[in-house]
């Protein structure tokens, strides 16, 4: 039942963006993206909602190989990303000097759960093993297609993000052997747009 | 044009590299991902093995329950490395709060500074999520032995409600096995394990039967669990045969156990 919840919870915050543009163009995917790491997988693939001028919405499904664990696992993740301002560059570059947000991660995986299941007693485990909440910063650049090129594709920007999670910071935060260092990852990734 | 794309190509390929190495890229907190030693157990029941050889008093540090308290188990190895009269060390399980892979391996880096060899059993915690496969691959199977002087160790996964019956928890086969396997070789045994019988994790169906398969080792001398956080002795089946249970580390206590010709003696010591 929880389960259920939290994918209507996803299906309103996906469709959010669009019950605030109700125009038909809006409804279209503004970009698409590919994410290295990040703590969503080996490889992230997704599209993305660009709304109120500063504020993006995504969805990623990741590839996660199996390394060490019996099998190869598949997740998805809903960023929300805030881009405060962008500073136009010579030729047809631009700059976001600061990207941030955060992003919900769910390991599509019967042995991770959203709370922990009725064999054990109340509150025995009282955190979630399938969803992890993380929060980056991180920096954008965007190339601007010249408008003679008439491309599908209209801008190719390429991202990096210094990203961590509840759990991470909540274990550094109690414990001084813990620094930044353990705690911080670095991913990036690469961005089409499809408006102007 | 080509040779630029070329080193630009190979360039990104070291960036690459030694991001990964550095541990500074992450796929996942439950990745299985694994940086640094593996196989921990193994390597350091061999030292046990060979540095206990022939002795006739063993001691022993017996903890547990380091989820989520880094700093507190450090203290303890430092505490540990203080000291010269200890032979090796008992971590109870639940090396691992929440069963991410990172906690396996920022645990493993601590305990690794110890200067004696050091063996983990399997707590609970450390069967969250894929926990379990981590656990083993960085420290080794759940159910193992091994000797010091004359003593066997039978070191136990309790967790049985971890695993929903996919295998056996406590595995009477396993247990089975190593009352026959080298008997000739020692001459009492210790049985430890993270969940002890007739609390929540054990599968206390079988309590009675486990404490009467475990009684066929040669001369067992007492118990050993984790999990309950506090110090606790108990006969639990009224055979006088003692479970010691050890504070978790966040109490700043360890038992210190001295195995001797005519029987054993225990302290609690605090760091």
């Amino acid at each position: 039942m929880k389960l259920l919840n939290f994918r209507y919870l996803a299906l309103v915050l996906l469709l959010l963006p669009a019950r605030l543009f109700p125009q038909s163009d809006k409804l279209l995917p503004a970009h698409c993206q590919i994410q290295y790491a990040g703590g969503m997988g080996f490889v992230s693939a997704g599209i993305g909602w660009e709304y109120c001028k500063h504020w993006e919405t995504d969805v990623f499904f990741g590839y996660l190989p199996r390394y060490s664990t019996k099998e190869a696992k598949g997740t998805f993740t809903l960023k929300e990303n805030y881009i405060p301002w962008t500073k136009k560059m010579k030729g047809n570059y631009k700059i976001a000097p600061l990207t941030c947000g955060m992003y919900i991660n769910s390991v599509l995986d019967d042995d991770f759960w959203i709370s922990a299941p009725d064999k054990y007693p109340n509150m025995y485990y009282s955190f979630s093993t399938k969803l992890r909440f993380h929060f980056y910063v991180g920096q954008r650049v965007t190339y601007m297609m010249p408008p003679e090129k008439c491309s599908r594709i209209k801008s190719i920007s390429v991202f990096y993000e210094l990203s961590s999670n509840d759990l991470y910071v909540l274990s550094a935060i109690q414990n001084e052997r813990l620094n930044l260092f353990d705690i911080l990852r670095f991913s990036f990734g690469v961005k089409l747009g499809f408006v102007n | 044009m080509k040779t630029i794309r070329g080193k630009l190509l190979i360039t990104l390929c070291i960036a690459f590299q030694s991001c990964e190495m550095l541990d500074f890229v992450e796929y996942h907190p439950y990745d299985g991902h694994i940086s640094g030693a593996t196989g921990v157990n193994a390597a350091n029941i061999a030292r046990i093995e060979k540095s206990c050889r022939g002795k006739t008093v063993v001691r022993f540090a017996f903890m547990g329950d380091t989820q989520r308290h880094y700093d507190e188990t450090e203290d303890f190895v430092n505490a540990v490395n203080a000291r010269n009269d200890i032979d090796f060390v008992i971590h109870g399980g639940d090396i691992a709060d929440f069963g991410l892979t990172r906690e396996f391996e920022w645990m493993r880096d601590i305990m690794n500074e110890l200067t004696v060899p050091y063996v983990v059993i399997i707590g609970n915690h450390d069967c969250l999520a894929n926990g379990s496969e981590v656990f083993c691959k960085i420290f080794g199977d759940e159910n193992f032995t091994f000797t010091a002087g004359a003593t066997k160790f039978v070191c136990l996964n309790t967790n049985a409600i971890e695993y929903n019956y996919s295998h056996p928890v406590p595995d009477f086969s396993f247990i089975e096995n190593q009352i026959d396997t080298n008997s000739s070789e020692y001459s009492k045994t210790v049985v430890a394990m993270h969940a002890p019988p007739f609390c929540e994790q054990f599968n206390n169906n079988i309590a009675k039967e486990f404490q009467n398969l475990i009684r066929n080792f040669p001369s067992l001398q007492f118990c050993l669990n984790a999990h309950e956080h506090n110090l606790t002795t108990k006969d639990h089946f009224d055979d006088g045969i003692i479970y010691y249970g050890t504070p978790s580390i966040d109490k700043r206590q360890y038992i210190l156990f001295t195995l001797t010709p005519n029987g054993y003696d225990y302290e609690i010591t605090e760091f």
